[in-house]
């Protein structure tokens, strides 16, 4: 999952890989996926997250009674559409929302029914959330307050991440966090010491905070599967709140045991807010309400000041220097992960592209293209007036240090030599092709290699045969 | 995930030709109730496609145009109060700002004998000032860093559903709102629901390269919206969408704003007249008289002054054209007319 | 015939020549297959790639 380019059209036409949930989704059985279209609002927030092409497929069968034959629709497809509109049939039954027929295209009922009644409203679901009553004693915190609460929060999670390998440790988050952290495999505990960022994790601070969330949530997932969670409970709440009204109150009321559960575990991740833990009511953050939309999730990245900012506050130029005007020691950690910082203003900081500092970074397992979408996401406007956005030689060269690195690649293996007879040899090769182990092979020298994994059957093979033989 | 787009409704709300569509009369009669909540499931579809989605609806009333909902302002006060846990909180806003807002207007609406004409012009340019607002707000604030992320215009698109006749003193407006449209590459897209065929909005459509359709079946509305207007461009290049085989292309002239099959064109400024003039009223071109003799002698039966004539008759001259066949000269040594345009040229004296 | 363990190197033919150079003053190549491809001890890999860093690392050239 790469984070995504903003200099790439949003074409339709391109295969974008689907939604991260989609793909677990996916993976789901049909009766947990037809609990979990009950609700309205999960029928709603997985339409939001499905492509261009599936919403309209759905969107075109959502008002009709009855099925219609798969060929009325294909009449609508153009030439260039062929393809796609294959794709999106696989998606959606892979969803169990059309099921797949060659003859009749039909919703999935219980899809239907809620996603029709999403749209048109009424019902007596209560899936977009309850509100709170009014609150005599304390006053509805304010979206900015909110703001900073899930800000505070997520920088908290990530400037931990970043900061594991130097040494130097800021505030902790919590048990929860952690133990998410690590079983996502974004950081590890060698030998039971300290948390250690890994390879995944580096690339994990690169991506937008809109994948970053979804990636821990997945965790959170597949976790709460582990935990014996219903899983159609977490995944409705999910929804829910990403249908929820940023700057209102909910009430607590309503929700099921393991959503009251999950209350804990959000609250640390900055996706809601609470006054106390055992508060009867709640707010959804920015996190939450634009878990199903591309907006940015966060709503400015604060330094100590407080001063708002826009995401892009990197400039970079020509000759592979960077300026960043930012003072917030979490941006300021991860640009330090490829780049060599060289001098620090209370709100600029000046460093450059070296050799040395993205080798390190690839080092780390971070590759070039992200570096390269790191930089272009979060490109000072100022920047935004060149074409191409980033100078074409710095990129090319970050993508050169990087060929560089892998100029020796290394596979161990067997190498197999020496056969009595060409026939021997072709036998044997012909055996191992079908395995599909041979990694390189000379006819003329009558020897090949062949990986490690082949070789017992390799041997066996050869053990047989000679003992047939005899 | 893929690029928002915003969608601007253009409702046409004459209440007496409402009145004649909901007459149980017609073979599929759709009151204008029932219009309204296939309308809000449509315009709750459109946001349901992509949290960005934006919308603005206008609302085409007798001799004036309003706004009857924007997704940019901030939600009124009176929404403030508990919210219904069973709706989506932006499908609540928009249903009830467009239902208060439109019963407001027509409440104020006054008895008058003489339906004014309708502000189908008026809706139709606010729309295309809202659209060209938005994209300049867009890159102004980038230029001073307010926009986080690149600049993403929102793919524009006016929906126009429209159940009057044309209006032929709208002629030129309506030209000039289409060049505008072309300009900020807005589509407009014609939903007709009711009454005679538009030639204007046919016109509007083709030229944005948006769809013209007329309903056969108003009571399914809702499907046609969903299938024909609902899809952005971007899918519209895989799923199909109609669009009309042929497009009326007659114009109306400048001096009586009737809508003529055969008219008389400003060989400099082309100004279309319905009969020869010897001075062009545009341009102040004075054009010989003796081509003006031998254009009034080879001119069709004169058209009944004043008159708008919506239908006329199909046995008269070439109603629709093919698109793209230009009309070549029409003999007697008169110029050739730009292909948009039908008539004959007059020479400058 | 015979099964011989060890690592395959891809690589290009500079490269390939460097490893050769180096492999005459300790031999560590099993087997030298062709232009992009040599087979060498596995235990020898880490050494190796340090090595060949190193030498690598002579013809950069940086700006500080």
């Amino acid at each position: 999952m790469a984070a995504a380019n903003p200099d790439e059209h949003g074409d339709v036409n391109s295969e974008a890989s689907p939604h991260a949930l989609l793909t677990f989704l996916q993976s789901q059985s049909q009766n947990t996926l037809s609990r979990l279209y009950q609700k309205p609002s999960s029928c709603l927030s997985i339409f939001r997250l499905l492509g261009p092409l599936d919403r309209q497929l759905v969107m075109n069968l959502l008002w009709l009674d009855s099925a219609i034959p798969a060929s009325t629709m294909n009449a609508w497809v153009t030439r260039e559409g062929r393809k796609p509109y294959e794709a999106s049939l696989g998606i959606l039954s892979r969803l169990h929302i059309l099921p797949s027929s060659p003859v009749k295209l039909a919703l999935n009922p219980t899809f239907k029914t809620s996603l029709r009644q999403a749209i048109t409203g009424g019902g007596t679901s209560g899936s977009f959330g309850v509100p709170a009553g009014n609150d005599d004693k304390h006053t509805t915190p304010s979206v900015e307050k909110l703001d900073a609460y899930a800000l505070e929060r997520w920088e908290t999670i990530l400037h931990y991440m970043v900061s594991s390998g130097s040494g130097r440790y800021p505030a902790k988050p919590s048990q929860g966090v952690l133990l998410l952290l690590q079983r996502s495999g974004l950081m590890t505990s060698p030998h039971g010491a300290a948390l250690q960022i890994t390879s995944s994790g580096f690339q994990f601070l690169l991506y937008s905070p809109h994948t970053q969330l979804w990636e821990l949530l997945l965790q959170y997932l597949h976790m709460a599967e582990e935990r014996q969670m219903d899983l159609v409970e977490v995944l409705s709440f999910l929804f829910m709140l990403s249908t929820m009204e940023l700057g209102r109150e909910y009430s607590t009321e309503h929700l099921s045991g393991t959503q009251t559960a999950m209350l804990e575990d959000l609250r640390d991740y900055g996706i809601i807010w609470q006054r106390k833990a055992s508060s009867r009511r709640f707010n959804p953050t920015r996190l939450a309400t634009t878990l199903t939309s591309s907006a940015p999730p966060l709503p400015t990245t604060s330094g100590s000041g407080g001063t708002t900012q826009s995401q892009g506050f990197i400039v970079l130029e020509t000759n592979y220097r960077i300026y960043a005007y930012t003072d917030n020691p979490l941006q300021i950690a991860i640009l330090n992960l490829f780049i060599t910082l060289k001098s620090r203003f209370p709100n600029l900081v000046v460093g450059a592209i070296t050799r040395e500092s993205v080798k390190k970074a690839l080092a780390n397992g971070i590759t070039a293209d992200q570096i390269i979408s790191y930089l272009t996401t979060h490109a000072h406007p100022q920047m935004r007036r060149n074409k191409p956005l980033l100078p074409v030689t710095v990129q090319d060269q970050i993508r050169l240090w990087e060929l560089e690195k892998n100029r020796v690649k290394s596979q161990e293996g067997y190498l197999y030599t020496a056969f009595a007879s060409q026939a021997d040899y072709e036998y044997v090769l012909d055996y191992a092709k079908k395995l599909d182990v041979v990694l390189w092979e000379s006819a003329a020298r009558r020897c090949f290699f062949g990986s490690l994994e082949g070789h017992a059957n390799i041997r066996g093979f050869i053990e047989r045969r000679t003992a047939g033989n005899v | 995930m893929d690029k928002p787009s915003h969608l601007s409704v253009v409702v046409d709300l004459s209440p007496s030709q409402w009145h004649l569509c909901g007459q149980s009369s017609n073979s599929h009669p759709l009151p204008l109730s029932a219009f309204l909540s296939q309308l809000l499931a449509f315009l709750n579809a459109h946001i349901a496609c992509n949290d960005e989605n934006t919308l603005s609806v206008y609302g085409a009333l007798p001799g004036k145009s309003i706004l009857l909902y924007s997704s940019a302002t901030a939600v009124p006060e009176e929404f403030t109060g508990p919210a219904d846990p069973n709706t989506y909180r932006p499908f609540e806003v928009l249903d009830s700002t467009m239902m208060n807002s439109i019963s407001d207007r027509v409440e104020a609406l006054t008895d008058l004998e003489q339906e004014p004409p309708i502000g189908l012009v008026g809706a139709l340019t606010k729309s295309l000032c809202y659209i060209n607002r938005m994209s300049n707000a867009s890159s102004t604030s980038t230029a001073a860093g307010g926009v986080q992320g690149p600049v993403v215009l929102p793919d524009p698109r006016i929906l126009v559903v429209s159940v009057s006749p044309d209006e032929s003193s709208s002629y030129i407006p309506i030209m000039n709102s289409i060049f505008s449209a072309q300009k900020l590459k807005v589509t407009i897209d014609v939903c007709k629901l009711y009454g005679p065929e538009s030639v204007f909005l046919q016109q509007a459509a083709h030229l944005t390269g948006g769809s013209y359709i007329y309903l056969e079946r108003p009571d399914a509305l809702l499907q046609y919206l969903t299938m024909a207007f609902l899809p952005p461009p971007a899918v519209r290049q895989l799923l199909s969408v109609p669009t009309q085989d042929k497009v009326d292309f007659r114009a109306a002239c400048f001096c009586h704003k009737n809508i003529v099959d055969i008219g008389f064109v400003c060989s400099v400024c082309l100004s279309i007249f319905c009969q020869p003039v010897p001075v062009c009223s545009t341009c102040r071109t004075k054009f010989p008289i003796k081509t003006l003799q031998r254009l009034n002698a080879s001119k069709p039966a004169a058209p009944a002054p004043r008159t708008p004539a919506p239908t006329p008759p199909a046995t008269s001259l070439p109603r629709s054209q093919s698109i793209g066949t230009p009309r070549s000269s029409m003999g007697n040594g008169l110029v050739a007319p730009s292909p948009s345009r039908n008539g004959t040229s007059l020479p400058p004296r | 015939m015979k099964a011989i363990r060890g690592i395959l190197l891809t690589c290009d033919s500079a490269v390939k020549q460097i490893l050769l150079t180096m492999n005459e003053k300790s031999s560590f190549i099993i087997e030298d297959l062709d232009d992009y491809h040599v087979v060498i001890k596995a235990d020898e890999e880490w050494r190796v790639r340090q090595e060949l860093d190193a030498e690598l690392e002579k013809n950069t050239y940086s700006l500080e």
